[in-house]
């Protein structure tokens, strides 16, 4: 089959991360909502949020709920203008499309994205799969000596929501997928609730909350240790921070004081103290808020618990993190902490740490549309209009509901798919580590976020 | 009265069973906390949200007028003009949004057998330990349960902030 300029679309909750194949390689990011800013004067869509100039009590329509499509108009808003020449200048007949959707994702919302992409644009073809299912098409497990891991296990941290996903042999096993009720979005709305409790009223400040949370929270390698260390003294003490919230003029979207900043009268000063890891905590300790889930590490365990017991060791060892809530500094450090204690003792326990953990997906998408068998996975247009969403569910082979009356539904066994190793221009890199993956030596990841 | 600091909590743990607090609201109450916390916007739900009047909608009547409005014909991208007519998928997706609980019903997921996996299987487990108790004033260890309400404080200044503005929240 010829090869069609393919769109990459993946479509999280909060943010958009798409492009083009023959566009750049970095995608464009799209907030995910419909945005009325009251001191603009202005409602913005999707792409247009760039040039809002006033984020003070920014009012949010997203098409997303707890994780899942369901406000279509909100939704195509915001595709409209993606598409449109305001950004990646989509002639959809003449494209194919790969798009993301929710783990587990409702088979009745499933059908409305095949409705969306050929009865709406006219898409000639399309794939739709989990973000997790891609990261074996990419190279963040990648060492140069080493083929694609044929077990990983990934930590999805978005924002609605945390999924560990493990992958056996490039397929996701849903039976062993585990799910924490706690993101991005449920952080930064704790984080408004201390503050306004505590400081300031910031309930309607969503997005200057979220900015905070993103220059400030940090994952407490010692929990014990850094609450006692605020609470000597609230204001000056090794954690404390102070944020400039904006002022609307010279400092649009605020910042943590500097040692050299000086502050006027009018500026309003944020503490961040324990707030700085308190927030971010529940991650790790959902009951914190009276949720009533284990925590990361735990969920982590139990997915590998439900997996074939010979190979669980090659999942402690190849952990990755991706989604933007795995950002945090100190994220793996804890992790890694709190997993060598809950792995078996003769297990590694080995985390990948994606550089760009909010891009890792798209570019890994990227690379899969770049194999010139992608369209074998794709249902086309004409495909759609011979027998409707049944061509999508007969074809997609990453997550669909089980139909038989739950016959080998715990057990179902991913299909095998072609390892990556088959690839004619890889077909020389060593096989993959057969043991717990004592044989690998990398321990840590590449790189840590700095700040 | 006070506790005095530094009492041991495993005694205020022992305690927390001849509180007045019904064990039901605090659960309720935790349960709308969370609900709380997954809102998009604090002050109005946004799904009454369409377009203010400055942006060329139309005005607003009533939650009810609004309903069948939508937004995403407010823009027109195409440089030629030409709109063409979406089928009737498409028209009910725009015009009858669901919310998840509707489509969680709807998609039949419920009735699958349990070791099926779905969105309703897939949470996590359960906490296996009691929570550790934290200061709702101020983050810091809450070594002390308020006596009508509950909720967990670390020292006397804590206590009276939390009898000033916290407890006037707690649930009937
Ligand atoms: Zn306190
Ligand atoms: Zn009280």
């Amino acid at each position: 089959m010829k090869s069609l300029p393919t769109v990459v679309v993946d479509n999280g909750a909060a943010t958009i991360k798409a492009g083009l194949t023959d566009g750049d390689s970095e995608p464009r990011l799209v907030a995910n909502a419909v945005v009325r800013s009251r001191g603009d004067k202005t409602t913005y869509f999707g792409h247009e949020f760039e040039r809002c100039r006033d984020y003070s009590s920014l009012h949010f329509r997203l098409p997303f709920e707890k994780g899942y499509l369901v406000d279509w108009d909100a939704q195509k808003a915001v595709w409209d203008g993606l598409f449109s020449a305001e950004v990646l200048s989509v002639n959809a007949p003449e494209s194919s499309l790969l798009i993301t959707e929710p783990y587990f994702n409702l088979p009745n919302v499933q059908d409305v994205y095949d409705q969306f992409v050929f009865e709406e644009y006219e898409f000639h073809s399309y794939y739709r799969c989990t973000p997790a299912s891609l990261i074996p098409r990419g190279d963040m497990f990648t060492d140069p000596f080493l083929a694609p891991p044929e077990c990983m296990l990934l930590v999805d941290a978005g924002f609605s929501f945390t999924h560990v996903v493990p992958i056996l042999n490039g397929s996701i096993v849903w039976s062993a997928v585990k799910r924490i009720d706690v993101g991005g979005k449920l952080l930064t709305n704790h984080l408004k609730e201390l503050t306004s409790f505590r400081q300031w009223n910031m309930m309607d400040e969503t997005y200057i909350m979220n900015n905070v949370k993103e220059s400030c929270c940090f994952i407490s390698t010692n929990y014990n240790r850094d609450l006692e260390t605020c609470r000597l003294d609230p204001k000056k003490n090794a954690i404390v921070q102070e944020y400039i919230l904006p002022d609307f003029a010279t400092n649009r979207e605020g910042r943590i004081r500097r040692q050299d900043d000086i502050v006027s009268d009018g500026d309003q000063i944020l503490f961040m103290n324990n707030e700085r890891f308190v927030v971010p905590e529940i991650i790790f300790r959902p009951d914190d808020i009276g949720l009533q889930q284990v925590g990361l590490p735990a969920t982590i365990a139990h997915s590998i618990s439900l997996l074939p017991e010979d190979i669980q060791g090659l999942f402690w060892a190849n952990i990755g993190l991706i989604g933007g809530s795995t950002k945090f500094p100190g994220f793996r450090e804890r992790l890694a902490a709190e997993l060598r204690s809950l792995a078996p003792v003769d297990c590694e326990v080995a985390i990948y740490q994606s550089q760009e953990p909010i891009t890792e997906c798209y570019r890994s998408a990227l690379a899969f549309v770049q194999e010139p068998d992608f369209q074998e996975y794709c249902v086309t247009r004409a495909e759609y209009l011979e027998s409707g969403s049944n061509a999508c569910r007969r074809k997609f082979k990453d997550w669909k509901l089980v139909d038989e009356k739950g016959k080998g539904a715990a057990v179902r066994e991913p299909a095998k798919p072609k390892p990556r190793t088959e690839d004619p221009e890889e077909s020389d890199a060593s096989p993959p580590p057969k043991r717990g993956g004592r044989g690998r030596t990398r321990t840590t990841s590449t790189s840590t976020r700095k700040r | 009265m006070a506790p005095k600091r530094g009492r041991p909590s495993r005694q205020t743990k022992a305690s927390t069973s001849q509180l007045a607090v019904d064990p039901e609201i605090v659960v309720k109450r935790t349960r709308r906390h969370l609900e709380e916390l997954e809102r998009s916007n604090y002050s109005e739900p946004s799904t009454a949200f369409t377009l203010a009047e400055d942006d060329g909608g139309e005005p607003s009547k009533s939650a009810r007028g609004r309903a069948r409005q939508t937004i995403s014909d407010k823009r027109n991208y195409d440089s030629n003009g030409k709109k063409k007519k979406s089928t009737m998928n498409i028209r009910t997706a725009l015009l009858y949004r669901k919310n998840l609980s509707t489509l969680i019903d709807e998609s039949g997921i419920a009735n699958l057998p349990s070791n099926a996996p779905s969105y309703l299987t897939a949470v996590t487990l359960p906490p296996r330990e009691p929570p550790r108790l934290l200061c709702s004033v101020c983050g810091y260890w809450g070594r002390y349960k308020c006596k009508k309400c509950a909720l967990p404080y670390c020292d006397l200044n804590c206590q009276s902030v939390h009898d000033e503005t916290r407890c006037e929240r707690r649930v009937v």
